[in-house]
Order: C-alpha cells, then sequence, then structure tokens
C-alpha cells in the first residue's frame, strides 16, 4: 500500500465535514449562484447580458446611492466602536453596579427590529417629536434625525451591542499574566490597555466592528424610514425588487450583489489583518476586576448606564406606546390594554409561527454549530479552511437575495420542495448559523486539544469524546451563540417579508405590515411581547452563565 | 506488560522530516525515555505511538499485534499529558473512572478500580474534588491515575513533570518511578531533562533532527556516547579540535586516531592545577589560562581557556590553592589519556576510538 493510500482515513470527523460542506452547497452556494446568475440575465429578452451592471455603474441615482451606503456604514461602525469598546472594557475590568442590567440592556438592542428603532427615534427627534417638541418650548433647535446622521445615529445605537459583546468576552479570556508582564515591565495602565490588551482583543473588535459594517451596508428599514430622499444600495434594491415583482428581478439583484461584494472586500481586508495572529490562550490567571472611586466611578457609571439607556430609548418608547389606548388605529389619549387586547385575535397566528420558525432553526443551528466549530478549530484541513470561509457568507447577502435565491431555487410554479414554512425555517438556520458558529468556535479555542485527546487515549470514540468532553465545556459558548442565533432569527424580516404566505406571517411582518398601515398602537404590543421575551431569556441566560464561569474556573 | 517493536516509523510534515527511520525494541516492563532538545521529534514519536499522529511508513507493534493502522481510541494505550488534560468538568473520582466506564466496566468493579488506584497515587482522599480545586501535582497524580487504571499495555508520558516547581518534579520522579516497577508497565516517557531521564530509565534514547543517537542504559549513554551529538547534550563535556591526528591543545601532544576531528574529556575527569604541570605517565597535561573560579560548597567549577582560546571547565574538590588563584593565572588541566573519547567530523559526528 503506499503513503498517500494509507494517510486517507476517513472517521467520523471526515464523514461530518462531508455532511457539513453537502449542507452549505444546497442551502447557501446553489441560491447565491442562483441570484449571480439572475444578475447577468436580461429582464425583456432573458438573455445573457451585462446590461444591468452597465446600468448600475452609468447611473448616477445608483452611484450616489453606494456612496452614501458607504458614508454611513463606515461612521456607523466607528460609533459602534467608540460606545461598544469602552463598554466592554469598563465592564470586563472595574466593579460596575448592575452589571448584568447594562449588558442585558445592551442584548435587548438588538431585539428591536431596525424600522421600529428608526420610527422610535422620530417620535423622539422627528420635526414633531415629544424631545424636539421639548427643546423647542424652551428655545434650543435640534438638528434634524432625517438624512445621514440620524441614520448615523441609529446604526451607532443599534450595533454597538455586537462589538461591546464581542471585546468583552475576548476581554474576560486575556490571561492576567499578559497584563502583569506588561506592567512589570513599565506600562502605566493606559499604556498597558493599548500596547498589549487591545492588541489581544483586536480580532474580536474587528469582528464586531466587521458585523457592524456589514449589518449597516444590508440594512434597509433604518435609510427607508429616515432617508427622507438620502438613498442607500438597500432602499434603491428594495424599491428596485417591488418595481420587478412579477418579472425577473435583475436590477435590484444587480444592486444587492454590489452590496454583497462591498461587505466581501470589508472582510477579506479584516481576515487579511488577521491572518497571523493566533492566540491560544490559557485560563491560568483571570482577569480581577478592579474597583474605581470618586468621580471616575461615577463618570464610568455614567457612560455604561447612559450608553445602554439611550440606546434602549427606542424601545421604552415602543412599549410606552403600547400601554396608550387606541381605537383602531388612532390613538385616543390616556392608557389602556387595546393594543393588546387586539393581538390576541389578530396576530396569534404570527407569534406560533415566529416560536415555531425560530426555535426550528436555533435546534439545527445548536448540532451543526457544535460540530463546524469543532472541524474549523481541531482539523486544519482544506475542508475546513472551505467551511469556515463559507460561514462568513451568511453575514454578506442581505436578507431579500438570500430569499429570492431560496424562493427561485427551491420554490418555482407549482414546485414547493420544503413547504413554506421550511423554506423559513432553513432560511433562518443558514443565514444564523454564524452567529452560532462564531460563538461555539471561541469558546472551542479556549479548550486544551489534550482534554479531547485523553477522552480518545482513554476509549472514546471520536463522537463519544465529542459528546462527553467537548460538549459540556464549550456549553457556555454553545448557550450564547444559540441565544444570539435565536434573536436574531426570531427578528429575521428581510428575508421573511419576500418567502411568507398568508399561513406563514411571523411576529416582525405583522409588526412590519402595522407600521405600514399606520396601526402603531399594534405594532408596539407586539414588538413590546417580542422584547420581553426575549429579555428574559436573555437574562436567564446571563444568570446561567455566570454560575457556569464560576464553576468551571 | 508488553513488548514494543517499532521499526522503519517516518513521518513527515509536508517536506519536513519530523521522524526519520525510527527503529525501536522496548523489552516487557521496561521504562523508556525520549530524550531530546525540543524539535527533536520525540513528541511527535509518542503521539505517533498513541495515534494521534499518522506515520508515512512503517509499523508499531505491541506484543506482536500491530497497531499502527488502528484508530487511537482502540489502541489501549495509556497517555500522560504535558498539561494533564484532567477534564475540568468532571470529579477526580469521575475523570480516574473515563476510561473504565468507556471499557464497559461494571460499577462495582470501577468504584474498587478507582479507590484502589487512588491510593497508589496518594490521591484516596481526594476522589470527591473538582480538578480546579487541586494543585498542579495532585493533578498531574490524577492524570497518572486515569492512565495506569484501564492497565493499558503501554504507558505513554510526555514530559508529565516539565509544568511542576524543582522540588515536586524531583519527589513525583521517584513515585512515577516507583509505581512503574510495581505495576511493571512498559512504560515509554518523553523528556528534554536529562537528570530526569538518566535517573528514571532502565534505557535512555537520544534523539536529535528527527533520528535516534543513541538507544542504551543511562550509564552507557553516558559513559559510551555513540556520537559526539550524545556525549555534548548528555552530560557537561569539554570539547578540544585535533590537528593532523594530534591533540595538540595548550601544549599537548597526544596522538589521536587518524578519523577523528575532536576530543571529549568530561569535567569531573579533568583536574586543574596551578602553575605549569609536566604530564604524568599515560596522562595529558593542557596548559590554559585561569578564567574564574566558582566554588559552589561541594565541589568547585574551574574554567580556563587555552592559548587557541578553547574553553575549559574542571569539576573538582575545592582546593584552597585554586580557589586563591587570580583571574589570568597560569593553570594545567590533566587528565587520564585512557577517559578520552574521539569524534569524527561533524555535530552528530561518530565516536572513534
Amino acid at each position: 500500500m503506499s503513503a498517500s493510500l494509507r494517510r486517507f482515513r476517513p472517521d467520523f470527523w471526515t464523514i461530518v465535514t462531508g455532511l457539513i460542506l453537502a449542507v452549505l452547497a444546497v442551502f447557501l452556494i446553489l441560491p447565491i449562484l442562483r441570484v449571480l446568475l439572475l444578475s447577468f440575465v436580461d429582464a425583456k429578452t432573458g438573455g445573457i447580458t451585462l446590461s444591468n451592471y452597465v446600468e448600475v455603474f452609468t447611473r448616477n441615482y445608483y452611484l450616489s446611492g453606494l456612496r452614501n451606503t458607504l458614508y454611513v456604514a463606515f461612521f456607523g461602525t466607528i460609533g459602534a466602536c467608540l460606545l461598544g469598546i469602552p463598554l466592554a472594557f469598563f465592564v470586563s475590568r472595574f466593579h460596575i453596579r448592575g452589571r448584568s442590567w447594562v449588558s442585558t440592556l445592551a442584548i435587548l438592542v438588538l431585539v428591536s427590529p431596525p424600522f421600529i428603532s428608526a420610527y422610535a427615534w422620530i417620535m423622539m427627534l422627528g420635526s414633531n417629536g415629544f424631545i424636539t417638541n421639548f427643546l423647542r418650548s424652551i428655545g434650543v433647535a435640534t438638528p434634524t434625525i432625517y438624512g445621514a446622521g440620524g441614520i448615523i445615529l441609529v446604526f451607532t445605537l443599534k450595533f454597538f451591542p455586537f462589538v461591546f459583546l464581542m471585546t468583552q468576552t475576548a476581554l474576560n479570556a486575556v490571561n492576567k499574566s499578559f497584563e502583569d508582564a506588561a506592567e512589570n515591565l513599565g506600562c502605566a495602565p493606559w499604556e498597558r490597555f493599548f500596547k498589549v490588551t487591545m492588541p489581544l482583543v483586536f480580532p474580536a473588535i474587528s469582528t464586531g466592528a466587521i458585523i457592524c459594517f456589514v449589518l449597516s451596508v444590508a440594512d434597509f428599514g433604518t435609510p427607508a424610514i429616515l432617508g427622507h430622499g438620502f438613498r442607500t444600495l438597500s432602499t434603491i434594491a428594495l424599491s428596485a425588487y417591488k418595481s420587478e415583482l412579477g418579472g425577473a428581478p435583475t436590477i435590484a439583484v444587480t444592486v444587492s450583489i454590489i452590496m454583497m461584494a462591498i461587505s466581501m472586500l470589508a472582510l477579506v481586508a479584516q481576515r487579511r489583518i488577521l491572518a497571523r495572529r493566533r492566540y491560544a490562550s490559557s485560563l491560568t490567571n483571570l482577569p480581577v476586576k478592579a474597583r474605581l472611586a470618586g468621580w471616575r466611578n461615577v463618570a464610568m457609571h455614567l457612560f455604561c448606564h447612559g450608553v445602554v439607556l439611550v440606546a434602549m430609548a427606542p424601545s421604552l418608547v415602543v412599549v410606552y406606546t403600547s400601554f396608550l389606548q387606541t381605537k383602531g388605529p388612532v390613538f385616543t389619549g390616556g392608557y389602556g390594554l387595546e393594543s393588546y387586547r387586539r393581538i390576541l385575535y389578530d396576530a396569534p397566528e404570527a407569534i406560533a409561527n415566529s416560536f415555531m420558525f425560530s426555535i426550528s432553526a436555533v435546534i439545527l443551528i445548536t448540532i451543526f454549530s457544535s460540530l463546524i466549530s469543532y472541524v474549523i478549530v481541531r482539523r486544519e484541513t482544506v475542508a475546513s479552511g472551505a467551511i469556515d470561509f463559507l460561514l462568513m457568507v451568511p453575514y454578506l447577502v442581505p436578507g431579500v437575495v438570500m430569499a429570492i435565491g431560496f424562493v427561485t431555487t427551491f420554490r418555482t410554479g407549482s414546485f414547493n420542495l420544503f413547504g413554506t414554512a421550511g423554506l423559513l425555517i432553513l432560511i433562518y438556520f443558514i443565514r444564523r448559523m454564524p452567529y452560532g458558529v462564531r460563538s461555539t468556535t471561541s469558546s472551542l479555542r479556549q479548550i486544551k486539544p489534550s482534554l479531547e485527546e485523553a477522552a480518545i487515549n482513554l476509549g472514546a470514540p471520536p463522537l463519544k469524546a465529542f459528546l462527553t468532553v467537548t460538549i459540556p465545556l464549550i456549553l457556555p459558548g454553545l448557550i450564547v451563540g444559540s441565544l444570539m442565533s435565536f434573536i436574531t432569527a426570531i427578528n429575521e424580516l428581510s428575508s421573511t417579508i419576500i418567502i411568507y404566505d398568508g399561513g406563514t406571517i411571523t411576529m416582525p411582518v405583522k409588526v412590519y405590515l402595522a407600521v405600514l398601515d399606520g396601526e402603531f398602537g399594534l405594532a408596539a404590543a407586539l414588538s413590546t411581547v417580542l422584547l420581553l421575551l426575549t429579555g428574559l431569556c436573555v437574562y436567564v441566560v446571563f444568570r446561567f452563565a455566570d454560575n457556569r464561569d464560576s464553576s468551571f474556573l | 506488560m508488553a513488548s514494543v517493536e517499532i521499526s522503519g516509523l517516518r513521518k513527515l510534515y509536508g517536506d519536513v522530516v519530523a521522524l526519520s527511520d525510527i527503529n525501536v525494541s522496548i523489552p516487557s516492563g521496561a521504562f523508556y525515555t525520549l530524550l531530546g532538545p525540543s524539535g527533536c521529534g520525540k513528541t511527535t514519536l509518542l503521539r505517533t505511538i498513541a495515534g494521534f499522529h499518522l506515520q508515512d511508513a512503517g509499523t508499531i507493534e505491541v506484543d506482536g499485534i500491530p497497531i499502527e493502522t488502528l484508530p487511537a481510541y482502540r489502541r489501549d494505550v495509556g497517555m500522560v499529558f504535558q498539561d494533564y488534560a484532567i477534564f475540568p468538568h468532571l470529579s477526580v473520582r469521575d475523570n480516574v473512572a473515563f476510561g473504565l466506564k468507556q471499557r464497559k466496566v461494571k460499577g462495582s468493579e470501577i468504584a474498587r478500580r478507582v479507590a484502589d488506584v487512588l491510593e497508589v497515587v496518594q490521591l484516596g482522599a481526594f476522589a470527591n474534588r473538582m480538578p480546579h480545586e487541586l494543585s498542579g501535582g495532585q493533578q498531574q497524580r490524577v492524570g497518572l491515575a486515569r492512565a495506569i487504571v484501564i492497565e493499558p499495555k503501554v504507558l505513554l508520558m510526555d514530559e508529565p513533570l516539565s509544568n511542576l516547581d524543582a522540588k515536586l518534579r524531583v519527589d513525583l520522579r521517584a513515585e512515577l518511578r516507583r509505581i512503574q516497577r510495581d505495576l511493571g508497565i512498559t512504560t515509554i516517557y518523553v523528556t528534554h531533562d536529562q537528570e530526569e531521564a538518566l535517573a528514571m530509565s532502565d534505557i535512555v534514547c537520544v534523539m536529535f533532527g528527527g533520528v535516534i543517537q543513541q538507544a542504551a542504559t543511562p550509564l552507557d549513554i553516558y559513559m559510551n556516547p555513540a556520537n559526539r551529538f550524545v556525549a555534548a547534550f548528555v552530560g557537561a563535556n569539554n570539547f578540544l579540535g585535533l590537528e593532523g591526528a594530534r591533540l595538540v591543545s595548550g601544549g599537548a601532544s597526544v596522538p589521536a586516531p587518524a578519523t577523528a576531528t575532536a576530543c571529549a574529556v568530561r569535567p569531573e575527569v579533568l583536574r586543574a592545577a596551578a602553575g605549569s604541570v609536566p604530564p604524568a605517565d599515560g596522562e595529558i597535561a593542557v596548559a590554559a589560562k585561569l578564567r574564574e573560579v566558582s566554588f559552589i560548597g561541594r565541589e568547585m567549577e574551574v574554567f580556563g581557556t587555552t592559548d587557541a582560546g578553547e574553553p575549559l571547565k574542571a569539576v573538582a574538590r575545592p582546593d584552597p590553592a585554586i580557589v586563591a588563584l587570580r583571574e589570568g593565572s597560569p593553570v594545567t588541566f590533566t587528565a587520564p589519556r585512557a577517559d578520552l573519547l574521539y569524534f569524527a567530523e561533524g555535530e552528530t559526528g561518530a565516536r572513534v576510538t
């Protein structure tokens, strides 16, 4: 037998790798290829053409959209970093009163759909907003919330939790010895932070920032509501899609492909920067939390609580609005539960569907992300590198594009392979899986491979070693990852709005339609239910994860 | 209890040869140590035996049964890890019981065997502790207990003591050796610490550059190194260059074997004397300038430099006359000719006698 033949020994993980690749090929690559193909199709003749791209790259309408998109995404990301990084540092390195409160609020900020957030900001800072009116009454003029400034504000407050959560997790895993060593070598605390701590958590920061950037590029709700003539690629793509409905959505798809390309370039840049940084951190010497005193302590508390409260403000406005008395779409003054009563006969189906689809997707995500993270972290093969790369793709593909891909691939004419509910579960699964994999992967990187080797050496086959040793050790990461994907799945709108039909309406779609109809009471009540349920689950898991931490160290 | 026979083992990482034609024969019950500097291939060899690396060629037999194609979890070789690899989510008892459960041993027998082995490693009172409540030394005892409780045919240890402090290392070293002897378990032990290797082993196998340099008893390794690398790596040694098959350093004039290019002499063989001393019968005398005398209690270390700039070191009983000498004073190093070893050209140049 030749050496090369003996080298190939298919084991459990080889089979798992194959399965993962197959799933990604069918549910990720195939729909995207379909969309890519559509962008080269002539809508009228059905022939292959470059005219869609020529159209997009020559008309000022599209080019200014491109400039606007880059502008708001860039400054939105900068803003998110300016809030998220200090917040993460304070929470992980100092004693903060109400730390889990701050963290819970930060996660809750992720929950509210962006268009609700944008609408709530108009209610506060719009030309007839209550803050605007109040400030005007005392003679202070407010800058306009409409246009680029408002969009950047919403992106900043909406997306900073990604930077915060990623950076905080990394900061908690930094071996304190590194910081001690820096101090010992003569670094003042602030020097130590910039020269040692920041570089160590830079991979996490940049990952968080890239997520902000990509989400800002793909977001359509915020610019749609706050833009007032300030158009981004996403609003252009959306209106193109609507005007092309019935025919092939070629221009919408072409604009979307350009959005994907922007995100892809950002991601490639980040990966290049990170390519040479790999930190295997042992958890022998954990960071300790310091106490601040005096005005510094007060300022730090003001900052932490202030950031999350301001970011929470739109949700609070929504909750408040849900308790305003309504008659149909009209607020009648005073308080009441009419909006909640209306959910019961207007939207029970939407609530049931949302939970059914999201939980099914999260179960799939949990199973797959634990397997995938093992393959990525422990097996350094071409296939595992390919999987790692492919998992970036869902971040980059706007929901509308993915949904068009799904519909045109799996549901043509009367052919509907998975049913509409199945399609929704699968699209949540494929689009939200990276959140799960991210979290489990970083958890797993901190587990020494020798632990699994010990299990295998003691006679446990690979699957058994994985279930009895790896899974219990990455459980905190797995829970956090599942939670993140659940939150993003249950709030999914941009794909659902393309795919859903009469029987598969979900809460976000119901909210969106209600907002469009001016039924803001109903929308607010539904959003509040969503906020409360998810917030509760976030809080429980945070408590749970804290206990987990202490029981493992 | 099993013999281990490794033949023609080869392992490549891309173009880099990690293991080159490894042939090892370990008698049943022996304590066999792989010794070498980092990167020499010793850990690669150990992990290949454990099944964590797949060899490119060669066979590994335990008691005549080839195991080199078996997956790691079916090899039945116990392993003790450098970083302990104690499962942090399981108690000491469950850590030790892990392999037994895997082998579907009955519950009552698991309890008995776990209790027994914890007594052997002196952790009887710690069965219910979680790993984070144990010191490093205790964790490594758990690691050992976990590996031996399954009664493996072969026990592999990957620098198990290197993460412990010096005193504990010496204590645990003796204990490891005692347990290994009592159980009579064939053991392959990886270390870069030569003292550890010499103190514990039946056979020491010195590796360098993925190649076995010499495998022999500790005494043989020290007294009769097979090549220059072994002579330099195990214990301290002075190396003197040769000129035209003669040792001429410091005025000595001693014929050497024709193919030799260097001569080695152990520091404890060299004696130092003040001034210029002619060689006695059957001895060599090398004149040098004193560089430093370091008195460390039981002995003194005398460092000198020959005219050609070759450093020399002698370790001897403290002599007030030598300790009192100033730097730069003339000294003579002497040694019996019979204690000189000659080596051929190169870092791993073969021994020539």
